[in-house]
């Protein structure tokens, strides 16, 4: 299937009223999580997961999708209105995008961040078809080899790359590993830490662990912090027109922008956080005005908005043709797709092209929903600001409880709320990541299942992974970013 | 001195968990050969490296200071009591009253004196909850408490 007919194909998928539906209630729920700061992306996809069981696998991935993509447009309003960013993508936001609320020109930052991240996102749809097809060809020739090494390297860089304390975040994986292994083994049928409960016999149900780690977690840590949020103050449609001057500072931060959210969305363990801080470092190293960041500079705000949209996007490259989810976030989507079956990787594009071409295509119907669900209607969104935590938690608990109930109706799962809702709130609270906990949950039946395998093959000799040249490509990769990570500490603790 | 307790009982934790599944797969699983593993090679290699991990991060943490983190247990006590009885008290409450009960418990940390909003909240969840997951998604949930 060339791309022009894949995405003709996309659109008869995209353009089925119920999947569309699927598509508007996703970005409308991520921009309405994206707007609220307390409540991440992570926490608002755990909450929609229930609701994937009931619809069909190319309609849930389209709406957690768009949960994913529209909570990055709707995180740059409180940072933007309150310096408070409403997801972590959008922390860099507030850097410029506060001052220039604070000079009277918060409806000119808000539409500099809604064009932008519009623009990022359509580019990074265009890297997405060009990457995935490329990558998919590449990888009909990885083995089980090649497989387990490309995670373990994808476990590695997600717990080094930008994170202050590598030991604990790597800490998370493991113990995410562990958890990941608690079920029947699929090899030999042994139980393993079932101790007796048949609800264990399939693993620790991802929806109950995702719910208490994001829905329940976040919850406690905000019931008293959400709150010190100060009044917005009103923006209209029509104060969003932006002067000819600021229109000309913001193609080249854009283009900028996509390249390196683009870049880095389709690297694992990377993603969208980092890919709009180094916009920021970008844009004020190759600005001719450097001392104008910081105090309400259009490309401060225009450069990572379109980052962290094009990362977004480019995340689904392996996620979709790898099987290997990139961040904790894809850990979550390509979560949805088993529970319906489908394992993606190299012969997806192939075997499943409703579920590539239908994503692609509605990732332009959302992107163009969500700008105009921002730009008309960004009154309704900051008014939305306004409503007191309080009156919303209690709600978000409800529906957790019965998202996670209508899956088996199991009190038991139930329970596993509780208890990793109590965990990961103590986990947040301490500083250990959970989300990277999740990763490692997700990818360690894979990684244990391609380890075997690999080992199974080379009649267990080791070596393996250093006589394929894929494998041993990952292997160098993987020893290089340890080095690196121990020098840094390293050189840290020399110099404080 | 204020030591970092929270790296402390974070990793004293992360390495007990490793020690426990170590020495649980080591006895009760196959270990296997490397050739072909067995179901308990990867959860004892993993709770090894757990362990020597968490090992790693609370040593150091004994020798250096932090500010420490306000653990708020009430919020987490009432957000939890609310899951319990919503998911555990739906089957012979009934989902309203437990809805309208979970509701109230969850609200009790919410900085705002007075209980008349938390009862007007209540009665709105659990109208909205009836009208999404009864009306709208037909669920079939128990409603009222079984005679």
């Amino acid at each position: 299937m060339t791309a022009l007919e894949g995405i003709a194909y996309g659109f008869s998928v995209a353009l089925q009223p119920a999947v569309l539906i699927y598509c508007l209630l996703g970005v409308t729920l991520g921009t309405f999580i994206g707007v609220l700061p307390g409540i991440g992306a992570m926490a608002a996809i755990s909450l929609l997961l229930p609701i994937t069981y009931y619809i069909s696998p190319e309609a849930a991935l389209i709406m957690l999708a768009g949960v994913y993509y529209g909570a990055q447009y709707g995180g740059a309003v409180a940072s933007i209105l309150l310096r408070l960013p409403g997801t972590p993508q959008s922390a860099v936001t507030t850097l410029d995008g506060y001052p220039l609320a604070q000079q009277g020109r918060a409806g000119v930052a808000l539409f500099v961040s809604m064009v932008s991240s519009f623009t990022g996102s359509v580019l990074g749809i265009v890297v997405l078809v060009v990457l995935a097809g490329w990558l998919s060809r590449a990888a009909t020739a990885f083995g089980a080899a090649d497989y387990a090494a490309m995670m373990i390297l994808g476990l590695v860089a997600a717990s080094t790359i930008g994170s202050d304390r590598p030991l604990k975040s790597f800490a998370m994986v493991v113990l995410g590993l562990i958890l990941g292994c608690v079920g029947t083994d699929v090899n030999s049928g042994a139980q393993r830490f079932t101790f007796g409960q048949t609800e264990l016999l399939d693993g620790i149900n991802l929806v109950a662990l995702a719910m208490g780690l994001f829905g329940v977690a976040e919850v406690v840590g905000n019931i008293r912090d959400a709150e010190r949020t100060g009044v917005p103050q009103k923006v209209s449609f029509r104060q969003m027109m932006p002067s000819r001057d600021d229109l000309r500072r913001m193609p080249l931060p854009v283009l900028r922008g996509t390249t390196l959210g683009s870049f880095f969305g389709a690297l694992p363990g990377t993603g969208s956080t980092l890919s709009s801080f180094l916009s920021y470092a970008m844009e004020q190293r190759v600005s001719r005005s450097p001392e104008r960041f910081g105090k309400g500079a259009v490309e401060g705000v225009a450069g990572p908005e379109a980052a962290n949209n094009a990362a977004a996007i480019t995340a689904f490259v392996p996620t979709l043709t790898l099987g290997i989810p990139g961040d904790p976030i894809m850990a979550l989507m390509l979560g949805a797709l088993v529970i319906h079956g489908i394992q993606p990787g190299p012969l997806m594009l192939e075997a499943r092209p409703e579920m590539f071409w239908g994503l692609v295509v509605s990732f332009g119907i959302g992107n163009f929903l969500l700008l105009i669900l921002n730009l008309p209607l960004i009154g309704i969104w900051v008014s939305m600001l306004r409503i007191p935590f309080r009156y919303l938690y209690p709600a978000i608990l409800i529906f957790v409880c019965l998202g996670v109930y209508s899956v088996r109706e199991s009190g038991f799962d139930i329970a596993v709320v509780a208890i990793v809702g109590i965990s990961g709130y103590l986990m947040a609270l301490a500083k250990f990541s959970p989300a990277l906990l999740l990763l490692g949950f997700v990818l360690g039946p894979l990684i244990e299942t391609n380890l075997r395998r690999a080992l199974l093959i080379s009649r267990g000799d080791p070596m393996v992974f250093l006589e394929r040249p894929i494998a041993c490509g990952f292997v160098i990769a993987t020893a290089a970013l340890i080095v690196l990570t121990i020098w840094q500490g390293w050189r840290r603790r020399a110099a404080g | 001195m204020q030591r970092d307790w929270a790296d402390i009982w974070g990793g004293a934790v992360l390495a007990a968990i490793g020690l426990g599944v170590a020495a649980w797969a080591g006895a009760r699983l196959d270990f296997g050969t490397l050739r072909a593993m067995g179901p308990g090679f990867f959860p004892t290699v993993l709770g090894v490296a757990l362990a020597a991990l968490g090992a790693a991060i609370a040593v150091p943490a004994w020798s250096r200071g932090a500010e420490p983190a306000p653990i708020r247990l009430s919020d987490l006590a009432a957000v939890i009591a609310a899951i319990l009885i919503f998911g555990l008290g739906m089957e012979w409450l009934g989902m309203v009253l437990a809805c309208f009960i979970a509701v109230l418990v969850a609200s009790i940390p919410a900085p705002r004196p007075g209980w008349l909003w938390r009862v007007v909240l209540a009665v709105s969840v659990t109208a909205l909850t009836f009208v999404v997951f009864e009306l709208g998604l037909q669920m079939g949930l128990p409603l009222w408490p079984d005679p």
